[in-house]
């Protein structure tokens, strides 16, 4: 079916799926087992948009405080989990799809919450049942905007391999990167991100059809090098630190509308087009600054919402956790176009485009 | 693009549409309602105008809905409602400022049209009713809108008798901004164009939706969305030109340009 000048044969994102650890802890209950008094670092926790997230925390002390972890304990935390949800998110994709996993031919997994070698896909290939043959990528250090990272390079693989079924799985243990000195720096941090893993299916393949799932059609990027140091890991006494600037959410929103627009001029349409915003759940100042620069409502950003109120802030994996939400929401009709924003260390926006 | 119900006219960055059906009242048709939807987008494409003025042609603004549209002898179907308020919310988010410039009768679906609109210039012979729920149906988003602007006992009384309410009533109840006399609509659409000054976009756009939102979020909300408004605004070349502009002239608001 190769007829000169025709659309290409765009990869779908024809499944989703996602797993959590089981422990959830409102923010009272975190203050509670670290026993934070400090009303600058509990501001933080107390800001209300985050009601819950599911954390996998030490048991507690004799004196009812969560113990200290060192850096060892952390990375075999990350480790031990990833693949617990990891696995789990894979096998709720696998069995959203008409597919098993010795038939995937490709996967890609993001994570930044822990470092480790070989990468994720070894043991997922291995602990999944897929084929020693298949592909693999690992996305690492690219935070929040990893999921899009790695999504990009599926749908790559999806898009020059039509009819074989390509992964992507985003893993975050950010209670694997945990570190709570009192301060307001750890606070910020702490008070936001939340553990969880998304998987989902990508594949070309000219019988499917919008019911399957959205198109990916196109990406676009975009790097603010001015606030690179604004949002990093920083290496302490064996752990990884992360440091969130008070500035990255502005910054972010002072230039969000460059790729947006930049990736809605390439396809000739205007913002009154676009049907569907998946935007990444950073956390609320993010999001309004997203709302109010690209103008957005929050009936477009409601399962951005949703999801950052029920999870916080699940890093690479958030983006594919609200389109979820929107895929079993049943809004989606033939012709919709969607935008994905996601954002993360770099300062990095990463978009794209779907179209149903 | 041609226009059956709706007339265009252009100058100096001041784009006017007037609703043309003067046989009917200008009540809004369905075909009104695509002509005004794909006008609006038009114009929002082209960027050139910096103001929109509705006005109505004759001596009336808009009588309403015109419910010849629907058939008589089929199931009255809501979608032309939903197409309507969709116009609406595209007016109401113009990256312009929008003024209504209302003589005579201003009823329904007009008073909604108005009330989308950034400022109401109305004659002092004009009058404004919501008579649909006396005919037994409902005024549209305008239940949404009016309340936010005369308070919901006002609201609920007016629309509920569908009672006439006149030019000067509206003025002080603050649904029109400038009254003038049936032969001055012309004149004082000028002083309320002049009244904006200097428009920029950003500003406009960002403070028409806080001041929207400002009735449905909470305080602590708010204060975030209009951080993120405000950065948005003062990152704008307007902004870094005005605070040049201060340092120049020493003063702590300098002159406009």
């Amino acid at each position: 079916m190769n007829n000169a000048g025709a659309e290409p044969l765009r990869p779908r994102i024809t499944a989703v799926g996602t797993a959590n650890p089981q422990p959830t802890y409102t923010q009272d209950e975190v203050l509670e087992l670290f026993r934070c008094d400090d009303p600058k670092v509990r501001r933080f926790f107390e800001s209300g948009h985050i009601h819950k997230r599911h954390l996998v925390l030490p048991e507690q002390g004799p004196d009812g405080i969560v113990p200290d972890e060192n850096g060892t304990e952390l990375l075999e935390k990350h480790t031990r989990i990833s693949l617990e949800i990891g696995s789990e998110a894979i096998r709720k994709c696998l069995a959203n799809s008409p597919y098993r996993a010795d038939q995937l031919d490709y996967i890609a997994a993001a994570s930044s919450t822990g470092f480790l070698c070989p990468g994720l896909t070894a043991y997922f290939i291995e602990g999944n049942g897929m084929r020693p043959n298949t592909h693999r990528t690992d996305i690492v250090g690219m935070g929040c905007n990893a999921g899009m990272n790695s999504l990009l390079t599926t749908a790559s693989f999806a898009a020059a391999n039509p009819g074989r079924p390509a992964m992507v799985v985003a893993c975050e243990v950010c209670s694997a990167a945990y570190v709570f000195d009192m301060t307001v720096r750890t606070g910020v941090v702490n008070s936001l991100f939340g553990d969880g893993a998304a998987a989902a299916l990508v594949i070309a393949d000219e019988d499917l059809s919008a019911t399957d799932g959205p198109q990916v059609m196109d990406f676009e990027s975009c790097i603010v090098h001015a606030a690179r140091d604004e949002m990093r890991f920083d290496f302490e006494e064996g752990k990884f630190s992360f440091f969130l600037g008070w500035e990255v959410p502005y910054l972010i929103g002072e230039n969000v509308r460059t790729p947006v627009f930049d990736l809605l001029d390439r396809w000739g349409l205007k913002k009154r087009d676009i049907s569907h915003w998946i935007v990444h759940s950073g956390g609320k100042k993010v999001i309004d600054a997203i709302k109010y620069n690209i103008g957005i409502t929050e009936y477009d950003v409601r399962h951005t919402y949703s999801i950052l109120r029920d999870y916080g802030n699940i890093s690479s994996a958030s983006f594919l956790f609200s389109l979820q939400e929107l895929m079993k929401e049943g809004v989606t009709e033939e012709g919709d176009w969607g935008v994905v924003i996601a954002m993360g260390p770099g300062v990095s926006i990463e978009t794209g485009l779907l179209r149903w | 693009m041609e226009l059956q119900t709706l007339q265009l006219e252009r100058s100096g960055g001041i784009a006017t549409i007037t609703l043309n059906r003067p046989e009917k009242g200008n009540a809004i048709s369905m075909l009104m309602v695509r002509e005004l939807e794909r006008l609006c987008r038009q114009l929002d494409d082209e960027a050139t105008d910096r103001i929109v003025v509705f006005r109505g042609s004759g001596e009336t603004f808009c009588s309403g809905i015109d419910l010849l549209d629907f058939p008589p002898d089929e199931k009255p179907d809501v979608r032309g409602f939903s197409r309507w308020e969709r116009a609406c919310r595209t007016i109401e988010r113009l990256p312009m400022v929008t003024i209504a410039a209302i003589d005579g009768e201003c009823a329904g679906g007009g008073m909604q049209l108005a009330l989308t609109c950034d400022a109401r210039v109305a004659t002092n012979r004009s009058f404004y009713h919501l008579h649909e729920v006396r005919d037994g149906f409902l005024p549209g988003m305008g239940t949404f809108r009016l309340a936010k602007f005369i308070g919901l006992g006002r609201a609920r009384f007016f629309g509920m008798t569908g009672r006439r309410m006149q030019a000067a009533e509206a003025e002080i109840l603050g649904v029109i901004d400038h009254l003038c006399a049936a032969s001055d609509l012309d004149e004082a659409v000028k002083t309320t164009v002049a009244a904006f000054g200097d428009i920029h976009p950003d500003a406009i756009e960002l403070v028409r939706r806080l001041f929207d939102e400002s009735f449905e979020i909470a305080y602590e909300n708010f204060l975030g969305c209009f951080l993120a408004a405000q950065n948005r605004a003062i990152q704008t070349d307007a902004f870094k030109s005005l605070i040049k502009r201060a340092h120049e002239q020493g003063k702590t608001r300098p002159r406009s340009l």
